[in-house]
């Protein structure tokens, strides 16, 4: 494809996103705000055996992940074997006292995970985070890939891809998997979350009921959905997009208007699933994630095959004193922040910055991890009718049933500043779509 | 042992109806190793549907919703318990202890509880002779506070009642918990009922890693068979007596009141 037709692709494509409601909102400085998330039209390519790689290296990472959290609201072997200091479980955000001793149905806790990953320049793929509680974007490349094969059927002719459209069939399989018995509905905290476009999106390609907290109700012990007509119907599954606080007034944030008077106290008798468990946050902790490697080991009996950043951990001491001595090349994360908020790189701080920082962390050693700045493969991405090189990442999906099921595709997110390793959405990046090629890889015209 | 009769009565008024009332109720005694529940009676009103369960600390629950109207909302528990004093209530799980040595935002450290955690003795002490040393360190605490009411709330923090150097029990027990567990000593929240007429009564119990050893701060004494287990937890919050989330903001009145006598007859 010429210069001109890739200008013209990638705008029949943004706007047909755009009229289909592709967007994302934000919250700034107190009001929100909904922005377009546009696509760039070169697809992330990843090959047959790369994509091997990863999927089982994902899976055994979600299947250790799973049995944490499961461990670390049982038995706790865990810690009482000195694998993981105590500190990081009951200190981080994540950990909720009220999932003690609560087992969801078939030992599912993570039935939707999102593993972000980045490919350093010499091939090798790291992973950055886990993210277990309610991880979106899945949606972004199911609704691309479907508008780019209408805008431009050809280049899909040419190319043996893997079908993206199937994630909706995979999320039903984890749902109808984990019911209870009764309808399936995805629980949205309404129109104003950052999210909606895709609680919207997958409820109508689920053939899930899309819901708010007030069209739920708990009843005798039950969830049902209450229509229009004021009728009752038992629910079995809830794809809640709404956090572990605002679940339930009752047993979380009791000030939530938004979610639904009892339904923890009846998804502990088992009698509704909810996905993903609450209290998952336990696992997805930045401090936790420096042990996750060990939990492979530990649970499964087998070596980690995803290699995490290489990460230190100020509150061991060893490491406090790589990190005090490498501070210019180590990025530091606050483990209570998400979303590219609370990173920071030793390099871009001045002098006093960095006393400052270093004398924090010595207080409060336990709530930074510091990483390596990995040296992340560019990827080009098309903008002003030119190629250029930029720092993207990857959202991996696994989804569980009988067994944990790799999504052949993913959301690709990258930064639009050269100079920026954060490709958050909600730091102004753009996204693409992630073809998994059915052989390696072969030139394609884009 | 003692044998005693106990009332728990719980009037909650609103000045103008309200409805789709969900309420949860952890306000009863049950069996354990130091109390036995001979009988019990529990009364809640207005009718409603719900259920019962058990938390994850093991407390008793009585959840549901009622659905109409209504401007009162009234729950009364009475029953007979015998009480060992001189025992001891086991640590089990033993694998659940972890999480009550760590702070909750209600017993987090500040100036105010480090002056107090300045005065205390024998710190090296403490993971040798657990029970000895609390008992000199609730001394500390209360000559440290003063018993008064209607200063502090349900939500105010140990630092913020020691700032005052005034609260009530759920202060006094707080203040307990937070410099405990600044020496990393596992301990918990407890609510209950005493001997005599008033309110309910919150008390503390701290591990030596096999028992919880029950102190009363607010009388500086510890906790015998004049006392009756109701819940606990990490903090006051995980034992919230009545969580309610109805429609209507109309003001609201509680009312608390607990009897807990001798038995007279068998």
């Amino acid at each position: 494809m010429n210069k001109e037709g890739m200008n013209s692709y990638s705008d029949t494509v943004n706007e047909l996103l755009a009229r289909y409601g592709v967007r994302f909102g934000i919250y700034k400085n107190g009001t929100f705000k909904e922005q377009l998330f546009p696509l760039d039209i070169i697809p992330r390519k990843i090959g047959q055996k790369e994509v091997e790689y990863l999927e089982k290296g994902l899976k055994q990472r979600v299947m250790a992940l799973n049995e944490f959290i499961k461990d670390i609201y049982g038995e706790k072997k865990i810690i009482r074997n000195n694998v993981i200091p105590e500190e990081f479980v009951y200190m981080g955000s994540g950990y909720l006292a009220q999932c003690e001793g609560v087992c969801p149905a078939k030992e599912i806790y993570t039935h939707i995970s999102g593993i972000d990953l980045v490919q350093a320049k010499d091939g090798q793929w790291f992973v950055l985070e886990d993210n277990l509680r309610i991880p979106s974007g899945a949606s972004y490349p199911m609704i691309a890939r479907d508008i780019c094969r209408k805008s431009s059927p050809a280049i899909f002719e040419k190319n043996a891809i893997y079908e993206n459209r199937n994630y909706a069939k995979m999320l039903r399989k984890a749902m109808d998997h984990v019911n209870v018995g009764g309808h399936t509905v995805i629980l949205t905290p309404g129109r104003y979350n950052a999210a909606y476009f895709e609680h919207s999106y997958l409820a109508e390609h689920t053939g899930a009921h899309l819901v708010t907290g007030n069209e739920l109700v708990v009843e005798n012990d039950h969830l049902y959905f209450v229509d229009y007509s004021g009728r009752k119907e038992k629910v079995g599954a809830v794809y809640r997009r709404i956090s572990d606080e605002y679940l339930d007034p009752m047993n979380f944030n009791s000030e939530s208007v938004i979610g639904i008077p009892h339904i923890y106290d009846i998804y502990r008798k088992g009698n509704v699933s909810l996905m993903n468990a609450p209290g998952n946050g336990v696992a997805d902790d930045k401090g936790i994630y420096y042990f996750v490697p060990e939990m492979i080991s530990y649970y499964l009996d087998e070596e980690p095959i995803l290699h995490n950043a290489p990460t230190y951990l100020p509150f061991y001491e060893k490491d406090m004193k790589y990190v005090i001595e490498n501070f210019d090349d180590l990025v530091l994360k606050d483990v209570a922040e998400a979303g590219g908020y609370g990173v920071v790189f030793g390099q871009g701080m001045t002098k006093d910055e960095k006393e400052r920082f270093i004398s924090m962390l010595k207080k409060e050693p336990r709530r930074f991890i510091a990483q390596e700045v990995i040296d992340f493969r560019d990827i080009d991405i098309f903008e002003d009718g030119e190629k250029v090189p930029r720092k993207a990442d990857l959202r991996a999906f696994v989804l569980m049933a009988e067994e944990p099921m790799v999504w052949k595709s993913g959301l690709t997110r990258f930064s639009r500043n050269p100079d920026s390793f954060i490709v958050n959405s909600s730091q102004g990046g753009g996204f693409k779509d992630t073809w998994v090629l059915e052989n390696d890889l072969s030139p394609t015209i884009l | 042992m003692l044998r005693l009769d106990y009332q728990y009565n719980m009037q909650l008024s609103f000045a103008k109806p309200v409805n789709r009332h969900h309420f949860t109720l952890r306000c009863f005694p049950a069996d354990n190793e130091r109390q036995k529940i001979t009988y019990q009676d529990i009364n809640i009103t207005p009718s409603y549907v719900g259920g019962e369960e058990t938390d994850s600390f093991g407390n008793h629950c009585i959840y549901g919703l009622i659905e109409g109207e209504h401007t009162d909302f009234n729950v009364n528990v009475s029953g007979k318990a015998y009480v060992y004093g001189d025992v001891f209530l086991p640590v089990e799980p033993s694998h659940r202890i972890g999480m009550f040595r760590y702070h909750t935002g209600l017993t987090d450290m500040g100036p105010s509880l480090y002056e107090i955690y300045e005065k205390l003795p024998y710190k090296d002490d403490i993971r040798n002779d657990v029970q000895k040393v609390a008992l000199q360190w609730m001394n500390i605490i209360y000559d440290s506070i003063k018993y008064v009411q209607g200063i502090t709330q349900i939500n105010t923090s140990a630092e913020e009642a020691a700032a005052l150097s005034m609260g009530v029990c759920q202060d006094y027990a707080h203040i307990f918990l937070a410099l405990l567990r600044h020496e990393h000593i596992p301990c918990r929240y407890v609510v209950g009922m005493m001997m005599g007429e008033g309110a309910s009564h919150a008390w503390i119990e701290v591990s030596d890693g096999e028992k919880w050893i029950a102190l009363d701060p607010t009388n500086n004494c510890p906790v015998d068979d004049r006392y009756i287990n109701i819940s606990h937890g990490r903090d006051a919050k995980d034992c919230t007596i009545n969580q309610g989330f109805f429609y209507g903001l109309p003001e609201q009145l509680q009312e608390i009141h607990v009897v807990v006598e001798e038995s007279s007859n068998d």
